[in-house]
């Protein structure tokens, strides 16, 4: 015969404002095993919680319902009671009579025959728990960073400061993602390349820190703390210990003639380079499309010129297998484009602009490119097709984003600020130069922002025009921009030497992908998805995986920076112990009853199921079972309800005792 | 001698087609006859209610529509339409009532009648370019329209709103272009395919279509067209019958002939040009037909 105690809260007047918790106390005395009953005003309180201890050991309790809120508030406090008192924590059951009764009724005789039928149920299912033990796994105190942007590199390092291990890999040639290609930056106009290329270099450097640069994720096996991931170190033709930067292959390469990516294609580079002076690591890359050797087995004047004897064209891809502990996915975002849709794309597009076939309609990069002291073209701004400065430009905001219309619905964030910024570098730099811009509101929260864009037209005469632009098109060597002016409510066209389109901050083009090898989760548009929007924003519902920066949703540089530190955080609170405890909650196999259907297998989102050889003395084979992995599942059930066989259960949620709960309606 | 049809379709002109529209609907015929299509018109047809309908009274709008469209179940084949406003309303009604089953019932109740308005509803540049296809085009072009430069002028109705018509994409359409050029034009690449022209205001604000028209003919100028072919009888009239206005207004002379795509492709299919209403367009066509050697 169990011996339960209920213990029935008001919630202040929460509960007891439509519940009569005395009634339902008094009522959970006569249910058959329990030994105690009670209420109180405040359960969660030191007192409430004393009141549950004391009980525990005065009437020898072997089971508690709280009837108080959800368990998502507060089963952990009391369970940790129980705990305290000598009772094992999982034979603790919230019955939820707040969110599930008083919050949703007003009849406070009907309500309180629910909160009395939901005690009961929880007392029935109390009945059959198991004490369980939390579960323990070792945990491996390497991280693994994906991406090596502003986010990567700072999540890097603040891991690397601590002492952990960090393993940084980056697809590009360079670390530095996109702030490395900024010219100055909001709101406080310093030079991007000042604040950021210390910190690549200072990653580069850390003795804590192991750089894959042009190298891509391959494969991910294992669950948190113990993870095996096979990484792909491309062929970079060059011997990246024998190299020291001197630079001689790329001043002799006869192959000068291909666009810069980094420079938005409007500078050049050789086949043998770096994607900018100040790239880190130095080391140049051959890009094998475009190199005379590897086209036609010619030339080879970069291994001649070299004095180290670096340059290797036998070099084939490498995989390298590293254990890790958490990974941190920092792959950025990219830039919505406005050319021709790409087939099957659900973008779409702006047939209207021309799409992106006229040559002085550019996108927020290439005018950062332009405006970099460092850039194509030194820093001047000057018009793509013809190298003159243009003396009328235009911007457009919310090209892509905010346009439900065309395919994505949501704010990019960060282009309103930018495009201020761009306001004033062109007049910075073009003084008698006017500048446009089309807006559909201005969205400045943060920090010194609202200052900033207010400035923009108080002090760098820019003239925001609010609305939208509904076609561009070529007159001569102007660009006529037609549009509206919605305070005015008249029809606006400027004839205009450049227009700068504010396009949709995007996922990376095979996000997706790289989420199915890691077993994350996305939105509709293939951004990372965080466990809980509010309360775990760094966190992926996958244990052991963390995001930080735009890979999430449209950032700026602070939001993405105190991101990516929260995120190192997380993997730093996952370090500080040897092994790691998680609830036991879990899914276990009878493993006589399963068929092997591997139903669970294919639903289950945490990717717990494993598939189990069950082999005699001799070593032979005698079935296949479905195996959960305790370090991994997450304890939703979807296995236990998916399983024709009835052969896995979640701890806690048996159908024994759902069947219970139902019966004791 | 009588010879099969290749295609057949039932015919919904609209009121314009009948009026001042007639060369569209007579180039419309002469043009199917060469191609081997066959046309019937629609017996008892209603006028689809055009802007002042809907403007006023969805119902109403929605009804024309689907009337219409019950009638045409009586004559074979898909409803081949010719006027852009036309084609606009019967679409949206189609669109309209597919969604909502609310309208639907309404309108079965006006009508005291099951609706019947699955039929396709087609552009005739949807059957010239899809049913019938670019390349049969190409080879029943008898007189092909070589030296002559065309721009193709879309309006508001034709590819608007993008989920409606799906006759091409909605903001940089090209199947206009692709239609006159099969048949041996150029077709010249120009700022305001898709403007609007000013529509109705024509009657209560024509300073309005002065303007915008007027902003049309000066981009298809600049562009080097020799003429603005059109496939909506609204556009034709504010871009020919306005166009000595704008001319006055803009102190200058473009002579710009405004053709329906029928006649110039009836044309070239070997029609008689003399059943293809050239003389009756305020801004004449011949001289310049005449100096490309087409007549
Ligand atoms: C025009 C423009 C102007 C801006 N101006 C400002 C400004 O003034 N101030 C400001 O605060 N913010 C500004 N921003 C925003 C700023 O660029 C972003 O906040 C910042 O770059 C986000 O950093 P990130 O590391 O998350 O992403 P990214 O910079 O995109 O870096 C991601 C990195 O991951 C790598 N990567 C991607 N996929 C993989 C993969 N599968 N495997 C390995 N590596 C991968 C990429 O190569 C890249 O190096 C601007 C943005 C734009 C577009
Ligand atoms: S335990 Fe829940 S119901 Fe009780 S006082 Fe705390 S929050 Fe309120
Ligand atoms: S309970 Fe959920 S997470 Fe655990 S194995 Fe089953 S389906 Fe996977």
């Amino acid at each position: 015969m169990s011996r339960i105690g209920v213990f029935v809260c008001h919630c202040g007047e929460n509960i007891s404002r439509t519940v009569d918790v005395e009634r339902v106390a008094r009522a959970a005395e006569k249910i058959s095993g329990v030994a105690y009953a009670c209420d109180y005003k405040y359960m969660c309180s030191d007192p409430g919680q004393n009141l549950l201890k004391k009980a525990v050991s005065e009437h020898n309790l072997d089971g508690i319902v709280v009837a108080a809120c959800s368990p998502r508030m507060h089963e952990k406090t009391f369970r940790k009671a129980a705990d305290a008192a000598g009772l094992n924590p999982y034979l603790v059951e919230m019955a939820n009579i707040r969110e599930h009764c008083s919050w949703v009724h007003e009849d406070k005789e009907e309500a309180t025959a629910k909160a009395t039928e939901i005690v009961t149920m929880l007392v029935e299912r109390v009945k059959m728990n198991r004490k369980l033990q939390p579960i323990t796994v070792p945990v491996t105190k390497r991280a693994l960073i994906i991406g090596g942007g502003i986010a990567g590199i700072q999540a890097a390092l603040d891991i690397a400061d601590c002492g952990h291990q960090v393993v940084l890999v980056e697809r590009d040639p360079s670390i530095g993602g996109h702030m490395a290609q900024l010219s100055e930056t909001f709101p406080t106009l310093d030079c991007s390349q000042c604040i950021m290329t210390p910190k690549m270099v200072d990653a580069a450097n850390h003795p804590n820190i192991t750089l894959h640069t042009y190298s891509e994720v391959e494969n991910v096996e294992g669950y948190i703390g113990n993870f095996q991931v096979t990484i792909r170190k491309k062929a970079r033709s060059v011997d990246m210990d024998k190299c020291t930067g001197c630079g001689v292959c790329m001043a002799k390469c006869p192959q000068k003639k291909i666009p810069n990516a980094f420079d938005k294609n409007l500078g050049m580079r050789s086949a043998i380079y770096v994607p900018f002076p100040q790239a880190v690591p130095n080391t140049p890359v051959i890009d094998r499309e475009n190199c005379t050797w590897f086209k036609s087995g010619k030339c080879g004047v970069c291994q001649k010129v070299c004095g180290p004897g670096a340059v290797d064209f036998t070099q084939e891809d490498q995989l390298i297998v590293e254990s890790i502990g958490a990974i941190v996915v920092a792959t950025g975002f990219e830039l919505y484009s406005i050319n021709e849709k790409p087939k099957g794309s659900a973008i779409k597009g702006y047939g209207e602009f021309g799409h992106g076939k006229i040559p002085d309609v550019i996108d927020g990069m290439t005018f950062e490119r332009l405006a970099s002291a460092s850039g194509p073209t030194g820093g001047k701004i000057v018009r793509p097709s013809d190298g003159k400065e243009p003396k009328q430009i235009v911007f457009v905001q919310c090209v892509g984003s905010r346009a439900r219309e065309k395919g994505i619905s949501y704010c990019s964030k960060i282009c309103c600020m930018y495009t201020a910024k761009h306001t004033m570098l062109y007049h910075h730099k073009v003084h008698d130069g006017q500048a446009y811009v089309f807006f559909m509101d201005a969205r400045t929260p943060g920090k010194g922002y609202d200052e900033f864009w207010r400035r923009s037209i108080e002090e760098e005469q820019a003239v925001y025009i609010r609305g939208a632009v509904s076609r561009l098109y070529e007159k001569g060597d102007k660009i006529v921009v037609m549009g509206s002016d919605i305070s005015l409510g008249i029809q606006v066209e400027i004839e205009a030497d450049m227009v700068v389109l504010a396009t949709a901050v995007q996922p990376r083009t095979g996000a997706e992908l790289l989420a199915q090898k890691l077993g994350i989760s996305y939105d509709g548009y293939n951004f990372y998805s965080e466990a809980h929007a509010k309360l775990r924003p760094v966190e992926c519902a996958t244990a052991g995986v963390y995001l930080a920066g735009a890979c999430q949703g449209p950032k700026d540089i602070p939001d993405t920076v105190s991101q990516a530190s929260a995120a190192a955080a997380k993997v730093m609170t996952l370090f500080s112990k040897d092994k790691l405890e998680r609830e036991p909650i879990v899914a276990k196999v009878r493993e006589a009853g399963c068929v092997a259907c591997f139903y669970c297998k294919k639903v289950c989102p945490y990717g717990a199921v494993e598939e189990k050889e069950i082999r005699d003395r001799q070593g032979n084979l005698i079935k296949v079972v479905a195996y959960v992995n305790p370090g991994v599942c997450g304890g939703c059930g979807t296995c236990q309800a998916t399983c024709p066989s009835k052969s896995v259960e979640l701890d806690g949620y048996t159908d024994e005792q759902i069947i219970a709960q139902i019966e004791a309606l | 001698m009588p010879t099969k049809n290749l295609l057949n379709y039932s015919y919904y002109p609209g009121c314009s087609l009948h009026a001042s529209g007639k060369e569209y609907d007579e180039s419309t015929k002469e043009l199917f006859k060469s191609l081997r299509i066959g046309l019937k018109e629609v017996p008892d047809w209603i006028c689809c209610g055009a802007t002042p309908a809907h403007n006023v009274d969805e119902l109403l709008s929605l009804s024309l529509c689907a009337k219409n469209l019950e009638l045409s179940e009586q004559v074979e084949g898909d409803l081949a339409v010719a006027c852009a406003a036309c084609f606009s309303r019967l679409k949206t009604a189609q669109h309209k009532l597919e969604e909502s089953d609310e309208k639907r019932k309404q309108v079965a109740y006006a009508l005291d009648a099951e609706l019947a308005i699955d039929k396709p509803v087609k552009h005739l540049l949807e059957i010239l370019a899809k049913d019938y296809g670019l390349e049969r085009l190409g080879e029943a072009v008898k007189n092909p329209l070589a030296g002559l430069k065309v721009a193709c002028y879309y309006g508001c109705l034709l590819t608007r709103p993008a989920d409606v018509p799906q006759l091409d994409c909605a903001e940089a359409p090209t199947i206009m272009e692709r239609v006159i050029t099969a048949a041996g034009a150029e077709a010249v690449s120009w700022s305001h395919r898709l403007e609007c022209c000013g529509a109705n205001f024509t009657l209560s604000r024509p300073g309005v279509v002065i303007n915008l028209s007027g902003q049309i003919l000066e981009s298809a100028r600049r562009a080097g067209a020799d003429c603005i072919m059109v496939a909506c009888p609204l556009c034709h009239a504010n871009l020919d019958i306005r166009q000595k206005e704008i001319e006055e207004a803009g102190d200058t002379i473009y002579n710009l002939p405004v053709l329906y795509m029928t006649q110039l492709l009836a044309l070239a299919t070997g029609a008689a040009p003399s059943k293809l209403g050239f003389d009756s367009m305020i801004v004449s066509p011949l001289p310049l037909l005449k100096e490309k050697n087409l007549l």
